[in-house]
Order: structure tokens, then C-alpha cells, then sequence
């Protein structure tokens, strides 16, 4: 049974430290195996921070076959494409297209939606200029003329943010609506919420929704330590004795289709998108409001949207991400709207790491995941629940969603907080 | 089919090379007077490429100024901040306590978060010097005489600008930043048309903001050959639809409009500058460096804008092209229009403002929105500036030598970006709105 307003997921795809597909993450995650390990993107001995959810082990081939490509793009814009390969094949549409004539497969091509998450600018991509740089030792006049000698002509298609959707649309011909969203944290939620929207209000037939990030670099790890932010030991929601958060890398990715149209084509329907909602604190860059003001106007905007009343939730993946405000203010949230009935809440980046502009995409492919097989999966790394955070219903044990939606909240510098709606 | 919610554009701000706010940026655009010239802070002597379209003696309105968010803001940031105190102010309207929530923010930001010292200085302790190659060398960052600056780090976060704008005005509804390169500007405009409509918020700040003119965003785009080396004649660097024409000149600068639900505008007297009545959107999905030359693309955004609008080719009387300068975008943007407007092309004047202002990338489209909600209330078509010599592929009808008197009833405003995505946007005249 659909809402009116529902949207189909046909497909989904992820990579992460815990795995490359949702299988893989799926049964690392219910095994209580936590990706985090020793940074070996460099050698991390002498930094006070040591661990991070790495894809380890993954040949650049396996996650994305063309090579000549590996070449223009980046590593965040591997992973992306990576995760949308996977949904993209998940949802049968390309078959499907095959079936159309060649207007019909014109058509398909221009309503066919293109939306991305992504980190934006990321600080290894000036790396490329360090040997200019170093040879103008400070001189610009020298600099000017020395660039050119070592910087790949195409540096900056190589780094913009939008590759991902450029290369989806490139390598699908998906030619319909697009947009990206680099929102920090919350562009992966944002783009899903966008991409849906877009369908709803027919600018679309379906759309490829794909946010990905590699945050996961020298200067991150220094700037966000710096700030207090990360954790040297590990990523513990909730917990009374967690002590930040630590970065992972990868990429999630569905394929959303209009209701009628999926079932047109009698494809296999994941779940559906229900509603989103979205608001910013207004506190600036790093602060946020104690009183989960934010988590409780988003959750209350995107049940409204969605048409549904705060007792048809059945979970919450909780954003989670092991900062001492970040948990405390979103318990405080997520209280206001539920009050003493509260579903079962977890989160995933424990065992993920923390993603970013990915972190809330990869949770919505995960909570449809766990509706599906009916389990809320445990927080493996929770010793003891904080006094803060001690109304929500948070376990290291798996419990049991007592309905077939889930509520997945997504937060961000810039005060931002996302909610989306979605059932299985 | 049910009618749209209607939104107007109540307020407009700018910061761009040819003016530090609106009313002197149109009334420079309407003269074709150029904002393009040598690179002057900073040193560019030894590039390639050494003119650009700089934001000129440029200072924070003291409202901003005093702010203790300002410390936070990168040089786009305060080209944003005082464009957007300038569209509010202009739209007499601004957040209040008991309607911060329904307020929304879109913003299209630049792609480069980190500013030049930041990079340089880091370059100076990471880099390697045993042989000097340059390499990065990540233990650098812990050098404890490195100068960590915790404020320069939040800078540089990619949603920074959001923040900061979302802070200084107190705006608590959706908020988004957006990049699709060039075209980030219009879609941010586009994305708060839809967010308006959903009936997330009653009003909106949207806009963008850039400033790739520093010696690293120079270097890129001089590596990629975009930009015109006419070094001597800066002037006439910029020359959209030009046979001679070059590559584009690298600007900077911010534009910001104030959005609100038309009934509410037209119920609290406000003055409306034009309606925002349409966007359209689409992927090239050609190539990552070439436009189509025929227009596919571009085509389905601009039909997408004007079905969006409720309005037919025949109703665009005026185009502010994207029109960077560069061979492709020109010849291809030119097809699109051909694409759209078939054998009626010649009665719509088109025009790129980019020929005064340069290319002011994910801030273009912003900026431009306002240039057209400006020239629908003047009624003026604003000059393409040094079209001296028409290219064959760009036949259109360009407004050539000086800006033309028009009746407007929409316009239509084009930002095309690397990578292929397309935004198109549909202003209407307040005149034209029918009850």
C-alpha cells in the first residue's frame, strides 16, 4: 500500500570501510565488526589520531571498470560511481530502456533525473600544486610560470564537486533534471530529498540519487582533532564515555522511480520514500543548539510531509555520530517529538565510520535493509547508555522495528539537520 | 491543472567587478561600461593570463562588519554577506523571531573553500625538500610551529557560507548550497522557486557566490585554455558571439535575491521587481569538457524553464545568455536558442552581461537573475558589449553596440555548467501576471 505522495526505490549500492555492496556492510554490521582500524592512507605513527574506516582492499578496477577514467577523476568520485553502478544495475532500468523505441528511449533519457551529495572541495587536491609552489618558493611571478610544468592540465575537471553527476549522466545518458548538493553532512540526505521531490512534482520519471566523500585526509583529521571533534579510540554513540567521532569513506546510491511508473515495469520495489524534512539552527558553523531544536523541526516537517503521525515510526537510524553535543542534543531532539514512545533507535557509523556528505545516504540503504529483514541492529561499541541520552531506546543488542518505516536523521555544520521518511 | 504558487522577487543585492551593489552594477551594465581589467591583488605578472574582472574597493556594510560572525568569512563569503544584507534591505523584509523558521536559504558556492595563504602556507610545511619535488608530506601538519588556525579551518568547511549567511540573518527554515560549476549559481535560484512552491517556507534568500581569483583558481582555468590572453586590452577581452572572441575572463562577486509568496508581497505593498516564474534544468551528458554543438542540452533546460513558467516561446522577449566568450559555449548556446525558438529567433534580443562583468562562475547565474529581473522593471535589454564582428554560428540577435529599449514581458536567463549540467530560469513582468 503507497501514500500518495510515495516514491519507489528500485535500486540500491553502497561502499564503505565495511564493505563493498550492501551485503557485505549489511553482515559486518550485524556481526558487531567495526571497519575502524589504523589510517593507512599514510603513516599516521606520530599522529594523535590513529584510526579511521578506510576501503581497504579494493582495487580502483573493481570500482570502476572504465580506466580511463581512473585518470580524470577522484578517489571520492570512484566510490560514488561505484555505488551507483550498483543501484543503477539493482533497478533493471537499463534493460528496460533497451525494450523502448527510439523515441521512447529519448524520452526515458530526458525524465531520467541525476542528483549527487557530495563533499565539495577537499584540501588533498592542492597537494597537485605543492611542487609549484615549493620551485616559486614563495614567489608568485615564479609561481605563474612554474604551474604548468607539473599540474595536470586537467586539474580542475578532475576536482569539481559535480563530477559524479556529470559522469552518472555521461555514462547512463541520463539527461533529465539534476542537481548537487554540497551541504557538508547533509548533501547525500539533501540530494535523496531533492531527487524525490523532483518526481513528485513530475520534473521526472526517476532519478539517480548517489552521494559519496572521502573526508578522510591529513588535513581533515588535524583540523577536525583541533576542534575536539574526533575520537583517538573509537566511534561510540550514545555512550557515556564516548569521546568524538572518527571518518570513514565511501558512497551510497538509489535508484528512485515514481510509483507508477515501477510498477509499470514490474520491477522489484525496495521501499519507498515517504517524506523529508529539513531545517537549520542558525547557530553557524560548528555550534549547535543543546535542545535538539533542529532534530525535533526536521523530524516534525518530514512526518508531515510523509502524512504520517510520530506512532507510525517503527525505527530511527540515528545520526550518531559520537560527539559529546552531537548525541546529547539529538537525544534531546528526538524526545521532544516521541515523547515516552520512542521506536528503537541505532546508528551505523560505530561500524562505518563517519561519511559525511555520504553518512545519511548509506544509513537510508541501510535502515531499508533493516526494515526489510525486520532487525534494528545492535550499536556493538555501546558500553553504557550517557544519563543525556537515556530515553532513547539504544542497545549494543538487536531489537525489533515496530512498524515497516524508518526514520533516518542526518546533521551538519551549518546547524543543519535532515530527516527523511522511508518504509520497506 | 492546479495553479502554481506564485513567487515574486522583492529584493536584489550584488557585489560584482562592475558595481559593490545593484543600482551601480545595472547602471554600469546598461552603459556597457567594462569591469575587467589587470590583476591587481595580487601579483600576476608571471601568468599566462593576467586580467580578470575583480571586485573593486570593496568593504562590508557595517551592519556585517560588526559582526563577530565576519572573522569566519572567506573573501566569497563577504561578497555574500553584503549582497544579501543589500536584497533584504532592498526588499524591505528580513527574518523575524516568530518567522525565522519559514524562512529558507539556497545558496550556489564556489567550488574552492581554501583561501590562497592558507594553501601556500601549509605548501611551506608539508611539502618535501629533500630534493625539492614538492611532495606532500602529511607530518608537516604537526610541525609545532605549524599555525593551526581553527578559524581558517571552519572557513574553508565546504558549507561555511551557508552558515554564515544563516547565522547573520537568523534564517532557521531549508537551507541548501549547491554546486553544478557554472550553472550552481541558477540552480540555487531554481531550487528555491521549488522549495517555495513545496510550501516549505514563505520566503526565501537564494543566491551565489565566488571568488576564483586567486593564484590557484587562475591557475586552473589557465591549464584548461578557457580563458582569453588578451592581457592588453582587457576590455575587450570578454566578447560573447564574437568571430574574434577567445575564452572567458575570470570574475568574481555575489548575488543574492529575496523571495516571497506573490500574494503576500502584493498584500504588504511591497515592490515587485518581475515574477520568478520558471526553472528547467538538464544534463548535456555529452561530454566533461565540450558543450553539444547543437544545443541538445541546453534545449530541453530552456523548454523545461518556459513550460515551467506556464509560457510559450513566443512570450520571451529578452535572453541573458551564458555567453562566456568561449568558442564552444557560444556556438552551442546559440544552436540551443535556434533549437528553441526556430524560425522566431530573431525577434528575441539576447545579450551576455558577462562581456562587462566576466565569468563570475557559481555566482554568474545569480547575478545574472537579478540583471534580468532589472531589465524587465526598466524595461531595457542590456548591451552584449564588443560584438563587433557577429560569428556566423551565433546568429541570434544580439544586442550589439549599445542597450536597447524593450518591452519585456519574460526573460529568460541561461547558466550552462562544466560537467553538462543546464539551468534555465523564467522571469516574468508583474504587468503580465495574470490574477
Amino acid at each position: 500500500m503507497s501514500s500518495k505522495n510515495s516514491i519507489a526505490i528500485t535500486g540500491s549500492g553502497a561502499v564503505c570501510g565495511a564493505g563493498l555492496g550492501i551485503d557485505a556492510i549489511w553482515q559486518n554490521i550485524l556481526a558487531g565488526k567495526s571497519a575502524v582500524g589504523p589510517i593507512e592512507q599514510w603513516d599516521a605513527r606520530r599522529w594523535p589520531v590513529k584510526i579511521s574506516a578506510e576501503v581497504r582492499n579494493v582495487e580502483n578496477r573493481q570500482l570502476v571498470e572504465d580506466r580511463k577514467l581512473h585518470k580524470m577523476i577522484s578517489r571520492t568520485d570512484m566510490l560514488g560511481l561505484c555505488a551507483a553502478h550498483q543501484a543503477v544495475q539493482q533497478s533493471g532500468l537499463l534493460a528496460h530502456r533497451d525494450t523502448l523505441d527510439d523515441a521512447g528511449k529519448t524520452r526515458f533519457n530526458d525524465r531520467t533525473g541525476i542528483f549527487a551529495g557530495s563533499g565539495g572541495g577537499n584540501y588533498r587536491s592542492n597537494y597537485d600544486f605543492y611542487p609549484a609552489l615549493t620551485a616559486s618558493a614563495g614567489s608568485l611571478p615564479k609561481f605563474g610560470g612554474e604551474f604548468s610544468q607539473s599540474v595536470n592540465p586537467m586539474w580542475l575537471l578532475k576536482n569539481l564537486p559535480n563530477n559524479v553527476l556529470c559522469h552518472v549522466g555521461i555514462r547512463y545518458n541520463f539527461k533529465g533534471t539534476n542537481a548537487c548538493v554540497t551541504n557538508q553532512c547533509v548533501g547525500g540526505v539533501m540530494a535523496l530529498a531533492e531527487a524525490a521531490a523532483a518526481l513528485r512534482n513530475d520534473e521526472a520519471d526517476r532519478a539517480s540519487v548517489t552521494a559519496h566523500d572521502t573526508p578522510f585526509e591529513p588535513e581533515t583529521v588535524a583540523g577536525y582533532h583541533r576542534l575536539g571533534l574526533l575520537s583517538s579510540e573509537a566511534l561510540r554513540p550514545f555512550d557515556r564515555d564516548r569521546s568524538g567521532t572518527v571518518f570513514g569513506e565511501g558512497a551510497a546510491s538509489v535508484m528512485l522511480e515514481k510509483n507508477s511508473a515501477a510498477t509499470g515495469r514490474n520491477a522489484a520495489i525496495l521501499g519507498e520514500f515517504l517524506g523529508s524534512g529539513c531545517v537549520t539552527e542558525a547557530t553557524g558553523i560548528l555550534d549547535l543548539r543543546p535542545d535538539g531544536d533542529g532534530v525535533s523541526r526536521a523530524i516534525e516537517l518530514a512526518l508531515a510531509d510523509a502524512g504520517l503521525a510520530a506512532a507510525d515510526v517503527g525505527m530511527i537510524v540515528a545520526h550518531g555520530n559520537g560527539t559529546r553535543a552531537s548525541d546529547a542534543s539529538e537525544a534531546a531532539g528526538i524526545a521532544r517529538v516521541f515523547g515516552k514512545n520512542i521506536p528503537p533507535v541505532t546508528g551505523f557509523k560505530w561500524a562505518v565510520g563517519h561519511l559525511i556528505a555520504a553518512s545519511g545516504a548509506l544509513d537510508t540503504v541501510l535502515a531499508l535493509r533493516a526494515l526489510r529483514e525486520k532487525v534494528v541492529p545492535g550499536i556493538a561499541m555501546l558500553n553504557a547508555v550517557d544519563p543525556a541520552c537515556a530515553a532513547l531506546p539504544v542497545s549494543n543488542q538487536s531489537q525489533t522495528p515496530r512498524s515497516d518505516v524508518a526514520l533516518i536523521l542526518c546533521r551538519g555544520f551549518g546547524g543543519m539537520n535532515v530527516a527523511l521518511l522511508v518504509r520497506a | 491543472m492546479k495553479q502554481k504558487r506564485r513567487i515574486a522577487i522583492t529584493g536584489i543585492g550584488m557585489v560584482t567587478p562592475v558595481g559593490n551593489d545593484a543600482p551601480t552594477t545595472w547602471a554600469a551594465l546598461r552603459a556597457g561600461k567594462s569591469g575587467l581589467g589587470k590583476i591587481q591583488h595580487f601579483d600576476a605578472s608571471g601568468f599566462p593570463v593576467r586580467i580578470g574582472a575583480e571586485v573593486k574597493n570593496f568593504q562590508l556594510p557595517a551592519a556585517i562588519a560588526n559582526s563577530k560572525h565576519a572573522k569566519f568569512a572567506s573573501r566569497s563569503h563577504r561578497f555574500a554577506l553584503a549582497a544579501a544584507e543589500e536584497a533584504l534591505t532592498d526588499a524591505g523584509i528580513r527574518p523575524q523571531a516568530d518567522n525565522s523558521a519559514r524562512w529558507g536559504l539556497s545558496v550556489g558556492a564556489g567550488m574552492m573553500a581554501m583561501d590562497y595563504t592558507e594553501i601556500e602556507m601549509t605548501s611551506r610545511f608539508c611539502s618535501n625538500t629533500d630534493g625539492a619535488d614538492g611532495e606532500f608530506q602529511p607530518d608537516g601538519l604537526l610541525d609545532p610551529k605549524y599555525p593551526a588556525d581553527p578559524v581558517a579551518f571552519c572557513r574553508s568547511q565546504t558549507n561555511a557560507g551557508l552558515a554564515l549567511l544563516a547565522q547573520q540573518f537568523g534564517i532557521r527554515g531549508y537551507a541548501t548550497a549547491v554546486h553544478t560549476a557554472c550553472a550552481s549559481g541558477g540552480q540555487a535560484v531554481g531550487t528555491a522557486l521549488k522549495v517555495m512552491r513545496r510550501g516549505h517556507v514563505d520566503f526565501m534568500l537564494a543566491g551565489g557566490f565566488d571568488s576564483m581569483l586567486n593564484p590557484i583558481g587562475l591557475s586552473s582555468f589557465c591549464l584548461l585554455g578557457a580563458l582569453c590572453p588578451d592581457n592588453d586590452t582587457p576590455e575587450k577581452a570578454s566578447r560573447p558571439f564574437d568571430a574574434t572572441r577567445a575564452g572567458f575572463v575570470l570574475g568574481e562577486g555575489a548575488g543574492f535575491l529575496v523571495l516571497e509568496d506573490w500574494d503576500a508581497a502584493k498584500k504588504r505593498g511591497a515592490k515587485i521587481y518581475a515574477e520568478l516564474a520558471g526553472d528547467g534544468n538538464s544534463c548535456s551528458s555529452y561530454r566533461i569538457t565540450d558543450s553539444p554543438p547543437n544545443g541538445d542540452g541546453p534545449i530541453q533546460a530552456i523548454q523545461q524553464a518556459i513550460a515551467d513558467a506556464g509560457a510559450r516561446p513566443e512570450d520571451i522577449d529578452y535572453v541573458n545568455a551564458h555567453g562566456t566568450s568561449t568558442l564552444m559555449n557560444d556556438k552551442s548556446e546559440c544552436a540551443a536558442l535556434r533549437g528553441v525558438f526556430g524560425a522566431d529567433v530573431q525577434r528575441v534580443a539576447v545579450s551576455s552581461t558577462k562581456s562587462c562583468m566576466g565569468h563570475l562562475i557559481a555566482a554568474a547565474g545569480a547575478v545574472e537573475a537579478g540583471v534580468c529581473a532589472l531589465a524587465i522593471r526598466d524595461g531595457i535589454a542590456p548591451v552584449s558589449a564588443n560584438c563587433d564582428e557577429l560569428d556566423p554560428d551565433c546568429a541570434v540577435n544580439v544586442v550589439r553596440g549599445q542597450s536597447r529599449p524593450l518591452k519585456i514581458r519574460a526573460a529568460l536567463s541561461n547558466s550552462l555548467g562544466f560537467g553538462g549540467s543546464n539551468s534555465s530560469l523564467v522571469f516574468r513582468h508583474p504587468d503580465e501576471v495574470k490574477a
